[in-house]
């Protein structure tokens, strides 16, 4: 398959084709309005990309955006005190103990107050909040209107309440607290086994925007769920780029006969369907290879490389492979001019978020490493006008249970993430803040929240912004018509 | 996979009936006679899916006895230790100024994998080490190298022994311990609302040993009236399974004193403590009431961590899952991603029942996965036969292929380390999961593929992508040279003395490494690479003396690359079939 300007413009007509069969006539002009409006909105400039940061493991999102009004934070404080190692973070305007063991509470110091401007969800405004206090730049980023946070966000089929979900007496999602099967709710809205993502539906609709649709869904970070489209493939690259196979071209072990027999045998289709997809694979990789690197490298000094973290666990400084991740993102946007793309998903993450036990020392490295991560990004994207044009959230399986185990936490449900962005309304809360301690209203079991916002309408508010209309967000989102907001609103 | 009646394709001829000693199942399937002996293709086959990879020597004795021979010649070899190996790597090191390293411990894992006679064990162990997971990638274990190398030499100890003994040494090993966060677990406490650390209830009900789904002898998921499936447990049974974890922490010594509330936190450790069995510290043990699966543990002051272990372990490995969710996991890291439903009942049922009344008897669970007709016969090669190949085994075959050893003679294998990136190296390094959910997940299917369409699992294709089918080739491309400033090196002798005719050195790869799949276009593609390096005529000077041997023998020493490479890197040889 060539990639190419006309290889783009079959892919429309083909999606225009499934998105006719699969829905029926009210989909067919939504096919034709993403591509016209891609065609009215073809001069220079025009970009736009979603970047999701996975935080795998389930990220304790209690301990990253805290209530820190007196009601609240007795009852955070009395969920998390459990000994030997207490989690229980300290209140704002505690100094930093540096004669404290690192990574505990008291060496982090008092979690860092931040103030919404509660035009959106007014009815947290009877509360205060603060960030980790590992989070500085984050805390800077809201306070700059950067970034907003939603709150208590979750799996949901439709609205819940506590005594519904008790009653099963209305729909639950599947498999709650389960990693592998919550991973694949957030990035592909049904338990593991999902085939198509979200991201990736989202760039099937704007691939053909792309001179180059292979380069429309990147993932630095593995295969993902998420960035799987239905026509989309991801493309994968590492830290330093698309690796070249070598020995294709030329002399290989002193023979050219061998280059061109190597080139075909790794290429060719095959009647056994995992050599088949091997050899797709590869022929993938060999075909966006060189066009993708030529463009990557022209950016390393246009995106200068992250400075290094400093890890509360041993308060040294530390390589930050999220920022590194990220780098390799701006790189890549950076590089838009040439690799002809306008629209495109990206996915990173980060693992070690199963804070179980040690959760301390191990949770206050993540806060920092994902706080330093996003200031780099938003640095970046600075550096090179696109702030307005790049949005960044984060995602994980789950949030985490209130109570502690006695140094960590448990599987939750409902959690807090974080959008990121010049587009974004930033320094506001989206979403009734959770009511947090045992036996709320919010609670559903060992301090665990119900969710309030559906994973739906965070990707429906995304997707939104990104060009997609009401009737591409259904069928993407298959779960959004059940919400009456359908755009939390925290991209206008 | 080939055919295991008749003379099979290779040399050799196979002579075994084939029939099955295992009775047949309602598909036709059964399992093939331990009398067989088979060809010598048949026997490549067999052990790309029984050993860390086929060898010139093992094809020939094993196609000169027969299965049963093989198998019980493989069972009676003891275990190796890598701990013994990471101790006394360490020793050497720090003699030498330096430390201890993970690298100790993939020294040692290599050095087994490509030189030790216990094959069927070490294949085995790797398989294991795959379902029953712990990680060097979790930061509190990157450091522990003597306690990883005890937990997969445990793994290795007991791999032909029952799976209730795994269970219990898997759950109560250190490292687990600390890697599912039970070590140092405390019960329960209504007054301040802390409760038991669920992680390893949950994960050894998930992974270890029934899964999500209640499931039927072949595999298949029970459904209720509308045909959705049934859930294994709930959280109330992952809740009441936790308290049975409480308690239990480091080795602290034969007398009960010496479990002090310090060394329940893990302070005072005692020499062993990374490797010895957890033990007891009942005061921390919950005893109130515990219900799971079923069953219910009465509340009682007298409660012990030690008997409520033996019920909840009990319970588990008897749950009638275990027999299938194990045989299927097995059946997919060594012979086929898409076993039928036949296949599976087959291996399950011998998991239930040996023959002899024993269930989870794993030397007889081996044996039927190895044996059963459909690892031992081929049907077609299109279609999503086989499996492919994973990172550190192709490497594994590589190394086993072509003989490779230690210039150091026995006594170390260093140099290989660790594979872990996915740019230049395997992107898979032993021991190193990023998650307790294995490098791959078993169901994972890749998107907008054939197999998706087909609806077929291909759990090693979540490591391939556009970067690792890049790294992977870039690093065999290096690692097949003979190089000096090496440790490990190939012998490529056999195949030097082949390499003036081509195709007789190609069919040599498509037997040690293709098990005779490899088909006739690709071979044919091969043999003109290699012939496309021409091997210069012989020059004499007036003495009559070679002058040219030094060209010569590099030429002939690029054939053996070309093929080995082409043979290595080609889709036909990672798709396993």
């Amino acid at each position: 398959m060539s990639h190419n300007i006309s290889a783009s413009r079959r892919e429309f007509l083909r999606k225009a084709t499934i998105l006719t069969g699969s829905v029926g006539t009210a989909a067919a002009p939504f096919a034709m309005n993403m591509a016209a409006l891609g065609s009215a909105a073809a001069q220079t400039g025009d970009y736009k990309a979603l970047v999701c940061i996975f935080l795998y493991g389930g990220n304790d999102s209690l301990n990253m955006v805290l209530p820190t009004d007196a009601v609240s934070w007795n009852s955070y404080t009395g969920m998390r005190s459990q000994q030997p190692d207490p989690i229980a973070l300290r209140p704002v305007g505690t100094a930093a103990n540096n004669g404290a063991a690192a990574g505990t509470p008291d060496a982090l110091g008092g979690v860092l107050p931040i103030v919404p401007n509660f035009t959106a969800s007014a009815e947290n405004n009877t509360r205060t909040f603060a960030l980790h206090p590992a989070m500085t730049d984050a805390a800077a980023l809201f306070t700059a209107g950067r970034l907003a946070i939603v709150a208590n966000a979750g799996p949901l089929i439709e609205p819940l309440t506590k005594a519904e979900y008790q009653a099963r007496s209305k729909r639950v999602a599947p498999k709650l607290f389960s990693h592998n099967d919550q991973q694949s709710t957030w990035q592909a809205l049904a338990p593991e086994g999902a085939k198509i993502g979200w991201g990736g539906r989202l760039g099937d609709l704007v691939a053909s925007q792309n001179a180059r649709t292979a380069f429309t869904n990147i993932s630095v970070s593995g295969n993902a769920v998420f960035l799987s489209g239905e026509t989309a493939f991801q493309y994968q690259v590492g830290n330093g780029g698309a690796v070249q196979i070598g020995g294709l071209t030329g002399n290989l072990f002193n023979s050219t006969a061998a280059a061109s027999n190597f080139s075909s045998i790794i290429t060719a289709d095959n009647q056994n369907l995992f050599a088949k997809e091997y050899a797709a694979v590869v022929k993938r990789s060999v075909d966006a290879q060189s066009t993708f690197q030529t463009a990557y490298n022209a950016t390393a000094t246009a995106v200068p490389a992250p400075s290094q973290v400093l890890q509360p666990s041993n308060r040294n400084n530390a390589t930050n492979n999220l920022a590194e991740q990220l780098r390799v993102v701006a790189r890549t946007i950076a590089a838009r001019g040439a690799l002809g793309t306008r629209r495109q998903v990206f996915f990173v993450s980060m693992g070690g978020f199963d804070t179980h036990d040690g959760q301390n020392r191990n949770h206050a490295d993540l806060m920092a490493r994902l706080s330093h991560a996003l200031n780099y990004f938003d640095t970046q994207l600075l550096a090179l006008g696109l702030r307005d044009s790049v949005t960044t959230f984060t995602a994980s399986d789950f949030g985490r249970t209130g109570s502690s185990n006695g140094d960590g936490t448990d599987h939750g449900w409902g959690a807090h993430s974080f959008v990121m962005g010049g587009a974004v309304r930033g320094k506001e809360i989206y979403g009734r803040f959770p009511i947090i301690g045992m036996g709320t209203t919010d609670e559903v079991g060992s301090g665990s929240l119900l969710p309030q916002v559906s994973v739906d309408q965070i990707g429906g508010t995304l997707g939104r912004w990104f060009g997609a209309s009401d009737a591409n967000l259904d069928m993407i989102f298959p779960n959004l018509r059940n919400f009456t907001q359908r755009n939390l609103g925290f991209l206008g | 996979m080939l055919a295991a009646c008749g003379g099979g394709s290779g040399s050799g001829g196979g002579s075994g009936s084939g029939s099955g000693s295992g009775g047949s199942s309602a598909d036709g399937g059964g399992t093939v006679s331990t009398a067989v002996a088979p060809s010598k293709t048949e026997a490549s086959s067999f052990l790309a899916q029984a050993t860390m990879g086929a060898t010139e020597a093992e094809i020939d004795q094993l196609s000169q006895t027969n299965y049963g021979t093989w198998f019980n010649a493989q069972f009676a070899k003891p275990a190796q230790s890598h701990r013994s190996y990471v101790v006394n790597r360490g020793a050497d090191r720090a003699a030498n100024g330096g430390g201890p390293s993970q690298a100790d411990f993939f020294e040692s894992w290599w050095k087994q994998a490509v030189t030790g006679d216990d094959q069927l064990r070490q294949r085995a162990t790797f398989a294991l080490s795959e379902i029953l997971v712990i990680s060097f990638a979790e930061a509190n274990l990157a450091v522990q190298y003597r306690g990883v190398s005890s937990y997969y030499d445990m793994l290795a100890e007991n791999a032909f022994g029952n799976y209730r003994d795994l269970l219990e040494k898997v759950s109560l090993h250190p490292m687990m311990g600390i890697y599912l966060s039970h070590r140092g677990n405390q019960k329960e406490d209504p007054a301040t609302g802390r409760v038991p650390d669920e992680n390893y209830a949950r994960e050894i009900m998930q992974l270890f040993s029934i899964g999500l789904y209640q499931l039927n002898l072949d595999g298949t998921p029970k459904t209720d009236g509308s045909g959705r499936p049934l859930e294994t447990y709930t959280h109330d049974d992952i809740a009441g399974l936790a308290k049975v974890f409480t308690g239990w922490s480091y080795y602290a010594g034969p007398s009960a004193a010496a479990r002090t509330d310090r060394r329940f936190f893990g302070n005072d450790r005692v020499d062993g403590w990374d490797w010895l069995p957890m033990q007891a510290y009942n005061k921390f043990h919950s005893t109130s009431e515990k219900r799971f699966l079923g069953v219910t543990i009465p509340a009682s002051a007298a409660s012990t961590a030690e008997a409520d272990l033996k019920i909840a372990l009990d319970t588990i490995f008897n749950h009638p899952n275990v027999g299938p969710y194990v045989s299927k996991n097995l059946i997919q890291r060594m012979v086929t991603s898409n076993p039928s439903p036949g296949y599976v009942a087959r291996v399950a049922a011998v998991f239930n029942n040996n023959g002899s009344g024993v269930r989870g008897d794993m030397k007889a669970v081996f044996q039927a996965v190895l044996l059963d007709t459909e690892a031992r016969t081929v049907t077609a090669s299109s279609g999503a036969v086989g499996k492919l190949r994973e990172p550190v085994l192709r490497y594994a075959h590589f190394l086993r292929a072509f003989k490779a050893s230690s210039t150091q003679g026995a006594a170390n294998f260093t140099g290989i380390n660790n594979t872990d990136n996915p740019t230049n190296s395997l992107g898979q390094s032993p021991m190193s999961s990023p998650t307790v959910f294995n490098f791959f997940r078993i169901g994972y299917t890749p998107p907008n593929s054939t197999l998706a369409t087909a609806n077929k699992a291909a759990p090693e294709m979540q490591l391939v992508h556009e970067v690792t089918v890049a790294g992977y080739a870039n690093f065999m491309r290096d690692r097949i040279l003979y190089r000096t400033d090496r440790d490990i090196q190939p012998d490529y002798s056999a195949e030097v003395a082949l390499a003036e005719n081509p195709a007789a050195l190609v069919d040599r790869l498509k037997l040690l490494l293709f098990a005779g799949q490899m088909p006739d276009g690709v071979r044919n593609q091969i043999i003109a690479a290699v012939s496309g390096r021409t091997i210069p005529a012989v020059t004499r000077n007036a003495a009559g003396e070679i002058t040219n041997q030094t060209a010569i023998d590099n030429a002939k020493l690029d054939r053996v690359y070309i093929a080995v490479f082409l043979s290595m890197t080609a889709p036909d040889y990672l798709a396993q079939k």
